[in-house]
Order: C-alpha cells, then structure tokens, then sequence
C-alpha cells in the first residue's frame, strides 16, 4: 500500500514573508528615529550640553528589561522549535512564558515612565526618548497580543509543524523587537 | 494564505464595496480615490500658481500661512494621496495576475489598507481645510487641525505600508512555480524593487509624523511639533531623491505597455532589470533630512546626495535607451494611431529622463539652486511623469480591470493637455528658479526673492500650464467615471 502520508507544503512560506517584510518596516521606523536621536545628541554633546539631567536615568529598569527581552527571545526560539517537533505541551509553556516575560517588561517600563520624575516636554531628550520607549512599548504589546493569539491556536491544536509560518512569523517579530530594545538598552539607557 | 471572500448575496453595491476583499474592487478605490486626490492637488496647485502672479495683492490667500497649507496640501495631495494609490491599484490587480498568482496574498489586510488609507486621506484633507495642515511659516494654523493633519498622515502611510506588503508578498510567495523573480514582468518588478524602498522610507516618515504629534499635542512644542517646524521635517519625501521613487513603476509600465504593443521584447532585459533596480536604490531618501542638519556639511551638499542625484541621470538614460529600442524594433506594426497607454508611457519616460536631468542641475553648489522654484519644477516633471504614466498603465490594463478597454481617446487628450502642463509648469519655473525666485514664494516679493523681474511672465506660463494639467485631470475624471458606468455588470 502506498504511503499516504501527505507530504509538507512546499509553497513558499507566506506569513513568514509578510512577517519579515512588516518586521523590516518597523526596524525602519525604528531606525528613523534613533537617527535622529543619536544625531541631535551628538550634536548637543558637541556643543557641551547636557542630553539629560544628571541621575535623571536609572541603569536598572533598562537592566532589567534587557534580561528580560533576552530571555524572551530564547522562550520563543523555544516555542518555534516545540512547534517544529509538535511537542505541544512545551509549544504552550514556552509561548506563555515568552508573553508573561513581554507583560513584565511593559509593565516595568511603564512604571519606570511614571517614576522617572522627567516631563516629557523637559527637552528634545526627554520627548525623544518618551517617543522611543512608547513606540517600543507598542511593539511589544502588539507582541505580546500576536503571542496570545498563537497561545490560543496552540490549546486549538493548529500550531503544529505543517503549519508553523505563523509562529515563525510572530518569532521574526519578537526578534527585532529584542534587537531594538537592546539598542534602546545601550543608547539611551547606558550611554544616557 | 487567506482565500478572497466571495460576493454576498443580498447586500447593497455600497456594502459589497465596502466588505470587498476582491482585488479589483480595491484597485477601483485606490485609483479613483488617488484620482480625486490627485484632481484636489491640481485645484490647490493652480490656486497658489494664481497667487503667485500677484505677489503684492494677496488676492485670493488671507496670509503666507494660508498659502503654505494650500502650497503644501498640493505636494501632499499628488504624492501620497493621489500617484501612490493609483500605482497601487495596478500592484493590487495586475502583478498578481503577471506573477501567475492566484489572488492578491492576504486579502482581508489589502482591504483594511484600502479603507484606512482613505479614512486617513479623509483626516488629511478635513485638517488641510481647517486651518491645520503640516504647520506654517508663522505658526498662524490651529495647532488641533494640524494634530489632524498629522494623525491622517499616519493613517495614510499605514494604509499604504500594508498594501505594499501585501503586493511584495504576493511578488515573493505567490508568484508561479518555476517563475524566477527575474523572469517576472517589468511592471511587477518595477513594483518589487520601489515596494521594496518605500518599505524602508514611509516606516521614517511615519517616525517623523509621530514626533511632531508627541511634541505638539498638549503643550507648547519643544521642536519637533514646532507649527514652523513640522513641513521641513516631512519634506524630504517631496523632493530628491524620494520623489524619483514614484517614477519607477512609471518605467515599468512604458516597457510592458510597448512591449506589449509592438509584440517584441527588449533585447536587453537583464541591463534594464539592474537599471531599474539602481533607479531604485538611487532613490533612497530617508537620510536627506535638512531639518536634523548638524554643524558642518549641510546632508543636501554631501557627496552622497549630490552623487546620486548625478548618477540617476545614466540609469535614466539606460531605461529610455530600452524604450527606445523598442520602438525601434516593432514601431512599424504601432500603425498610424499608436495605443494611447503607449503614447503616455513614451512622454512619461521622457518627463522623467528631463526631471532627473534638472534635478543633477540643481545640486550643483555654484549655482544654489536648492531652496528655489527650481525645486518645485523638478517635483513637477517627476510627479506629472509619474501621473501621466499611472493613467497609461490604467489605460492599458483597462480591459482586464474593467472588462472594457475605456474612453483610450479621451485618455490620450488627458494625457496630451497634462504632458504641456507638466512642461510649461516645468520649464518656466525651472528657468524662474535660475533667477533667483524661491520654491515657496509666500505672499510678497521679498520672500518671492525677487524684485519684480522677467520672472512674472514666467509665471503666467506656468499658471497656463496648470490650467491645463487641471484640465487634463478634469478629462481623466470623465473618462474614468464613463469607463466605470460602462463596466459590463455593474457600475463598480
């Protein structure tokens, strides 16, 4: 009898391409705007001002976010790879641990954002780093909804190795997410 | 992949035009909202050309800030809300079909992009109208409208973003088995390759629009928001080199539409895929930002601006070689009357051979030509290329939109009234830049930067020539609406 295994769709993987072709959208938009951050700060820094108030920025919340994006993005090479083995049990830890992991981070920054004592119309600095982080802050929230939505798909049984674009796409996503943070993480938060 | 919805039974024309995800519905939108858009654009255009001719009287604008939100709103008008949706009308319906692929990929996204592109084209406008626009030179607008202004902007180039990855995905993923990305036709990767930069440039405007909303809304602006800061921050995308990028898919439908036409292909296609593709590169523009200049080398006298200014012109000249040799080659079986779509495709090329031509005389720093109407002709003779080239492409692919080849006549007198247009309005205030007067001249002629010279006569060319690019679009318009009422089936 022959085998009537259905074999792997060889059609070129859609999602994935839309997901990289969004994904390399949002990096421009990033782009732009640390562009411009990094080229009116050194351009204040040439004239000898001050880019932020002295103590103004905290190394730690920016830390501690940069862990936890890290550590996020190994959780969700780890969904892509429980997917890829149908190991659904593990697909489902690793997709709501990526999650948890983005809402700590929103929540983290946010409360930093709060805390920070520094109005957002104190300087161009300040309005540009508000615009950064918020933007960011986006992104990972639009993330961490995407990962919801795959959580569900997953418990749904559709996340599985014949149809794994969507988690890929989504993992391309939180990828460059965590690239940009980590450009957030030293440019602004380290280098201040 | 997501499956095209099929028609609804029972509901109206407005409900199947509105919950459409079929691609032709939507490329009807894009082309007949990007023509409004762009008819709007000429209207504001010939309305500041007016007032131009009496720089003393200010007989038809209150104020230089009133004449800069009509003189912006036409720039904003004719390139994102008016040539860009219609060039995506044709990505939408006819590179999918010249890929092999079934349907445009992700329908559902196409038809979101659609109606938020218009919602936002909508916003634009009302802030325009309102006392908003992109800022003015005395911070007279109401700072409210301008926050429309922005945020419709920002849904515009949402809208815009998604469709193109919708048509870049469908280029990439749908495309026919077997079928390389060199082997698609030119028009589909004309459209890769613009689709591809514009991926990289509206993500920098939309960064732009956003800033300038954080900063102005609320409080006094710090810059960014700044009523007089805001055009100059979101200009580069109306000037060199972004504004070549409209012009590519322009290329690509003059070397379908005459290869089509003259049954014979292009002897050369691998140098025009690479020529087209350097147009491409060349037209990167997000780096040429003025506003963010730093002490030293303002970034419109760097090398790299004035390089690729100068470089265009070859691979221009490379592309119109191919048209050319294509003429060349099967002219003899065009006949006495030519298709329309290839007599506009021709004059596109040429428009757009000249603008790149003017646009390396303008960066030559001996002559400082940068802030003066030398711009504005330059933007003209691109975008009215890029216009002129659209409606041939539409033109062209007519019968497979709308399942009947149009009004071609009307479509080539439209195109003949917007060539002389484009070139009065061209010449003369290229030649008016050359002697001293500014692109934005406001309303006296201090700020014109001339003391009444031979420039008025000029002037009253180039008024002529927008009223007869404002005609050409008034054709276009019955044209295309005698075209839809027409269509076999329906009224669209």
């Amino acid at each position: 009898m022959a085998d009537m295994t259905p074999t792997a769709p060889t059609r070129p993987r859609s999602l994935v391409i839309a997901s990289a072709f969004g994904t390399g959208a949002v990096l421009a938009y990033f782009g732009g705007l640390f562009g411009i951050y990094f080229s009116i700060r050194a351009d204040a820094m040439a004239w000898g001002t001050r880019w932020f108030p002295e103590g103004a920025i905290e190394l730690a919340p920016g830390g501690m976010n940069m862990a936890t994006m890290a550590v996020s993005a190994v959780t969700m090479g780890w969904a892509v790879h429980s997917v890829l083995n149908d190991d659904r049990v593990h697909a489902y830890l690793a997709l709501a641990l990526t999650a948890v992991m983005g809402i700590a981070m929103v929540n983290q920054t946010a409360f930093y954002i709060a805390d920070i004592g520094l109005p957002i119309d104190t300087s161009q600095a300040t309005t540009l780093m508000f615009v950064i982080v918020g933007s960011h802050l986006v992104m990972v929230s639009i993330g961490v909804l995407w990962l919801g939505l795959l959580l569900l798909r997953a418990l749904g049984g559709q996340d599985t190795s014949r149809h794994r674009d969507l988690v890929s796409a989504a993992a391309l996503y939180w990828y460059a997410a965590t690239a940009i943070y980590a450009v957030i993480w030293i440019g602004i938060y380290i280098a201040k | 992949m997501t499956t095209t919805d099929s028609d609804a039974s029972g509901s109206t024309a407005m409900e199947e035009a509105i919950t459409s995800t079929d691609p032709v519905t939507l490329a009807k939108v894009w082309a007949m909202g990007g023509m409004t858009a762009v008819l709007a654009g000429l209207v504001a255009g010939l309305l500041v050309s007016l007032e131009r001719l009496d720089l003393e009287g200010a007989g038809i604008f209150g104020s230089g800030d009133e004449l800069f939100q009509f003189w912006s709103a036409h720039r904003v008008a004719l390139v994102l809300l008016g040539v860009l949706p219609m060039l995506i009308a044709l990505g939408t319906t006819i590179v999918p079909r010249q890929c092999g692929a079934n349907t445009l990929l992700f329908p559902r996204a196409a038809a979101l992009a659609c109606w938020t592109w218009l919602i936002g084209a909508g916003m634009t406008v009302v802030g325009f109208l309102v006392d908003g626009g992109l800022g003015t030179p005395d911070g007279g607008g109401q700072r409210q409208a301008t926050a429309l202004t922005l945020m419709g902007i920002l849904l515009v180039v949402g809208g815009l973003m998604v469709a193109i990855m919708c048509i870049l995905s469908t280029i990439f993923s749908g495309r026919a088995a077997g079928m390389g990305l060199g082997d698609i036709p030119y028009l589909s990767w004309t459209t890769l390759v613009a689709g591809t930069i514009w991926l990289g440039m509206l993500p920098v405007l939309a960064a732009n629009a956003v800033l300038a909303y954080v900063d102005l809304r609320g409080r006094p602006a710090i810059r960014f928001g700044a009523e007089d800061a805001i055009w100059e921050q979101l200009s580069w995308v109306f000037t060199h080199p972004a504004i070549y990028l409209l012009a590519l898919p322009v290329l690509g439908i003059a070397l379908d539409a005459i290869s089509s036409a003259t049954g014979s292909e292009p002897a050369n296609r691998g140098v025009l895929l690479i020529a087209t593709a350097a147009f491409g590169f060349l037209s990167f523009g997000a780096y040429a930002q003025s506003f963010f200049d730093t002490p030293g080398t303002p970034i419109m006298e760097e090398a790299i601006y004035v390089l690729a200014a100068f470089a265009i012109v070859p691979v221009a000249l490379v592309v119109l070689g191919g048209v050319l040799d294509l003429l060349r080659r099967g002219g003899s079986g065009l006949g006495p009357r030519p298709p329309a779509s290839v007599v506009l495709s021709v004059i596109a090329v040429l428009l757009t051979v000249a603008g790149t031509v003017l646009g390396a005389l303008r960066v030559v720093a001996p002559w400082d030509l940068l802030e003066t109407s030398v711009t504005g002709a330059h933007f003209t003779l691109i975008v009215g290329a890029a216009i002129i080239g659209a409606v041939a492409g539409l033109n062209h692919w007519g019968q497979e939109l709308l399942g009947s080849p149009g009004s071609p006549g009307m479509i080539l007198l439209g195109g003949l009234a917007a060539s002389l247009g484009v070139v009065l309005i061209g010449a003369a205030d290229a030649v008016s830049g050359f002697l001293g007067q500014a692109d934005f001249t406001g309303v006296d002629l201090a700020t014109a930067g001339y003391p009444g010279s031979a420039t008025a006569a000029l002037n009253s060319i180039s008024t002529l020539g927008a009223v007869a690019f404002l005609v050409a679009g008034l054709i276009w318009a019955v044209a295309g609406v005698k075209h839809l009422a027409a269509e076999p089936g329906g009224t669209g």
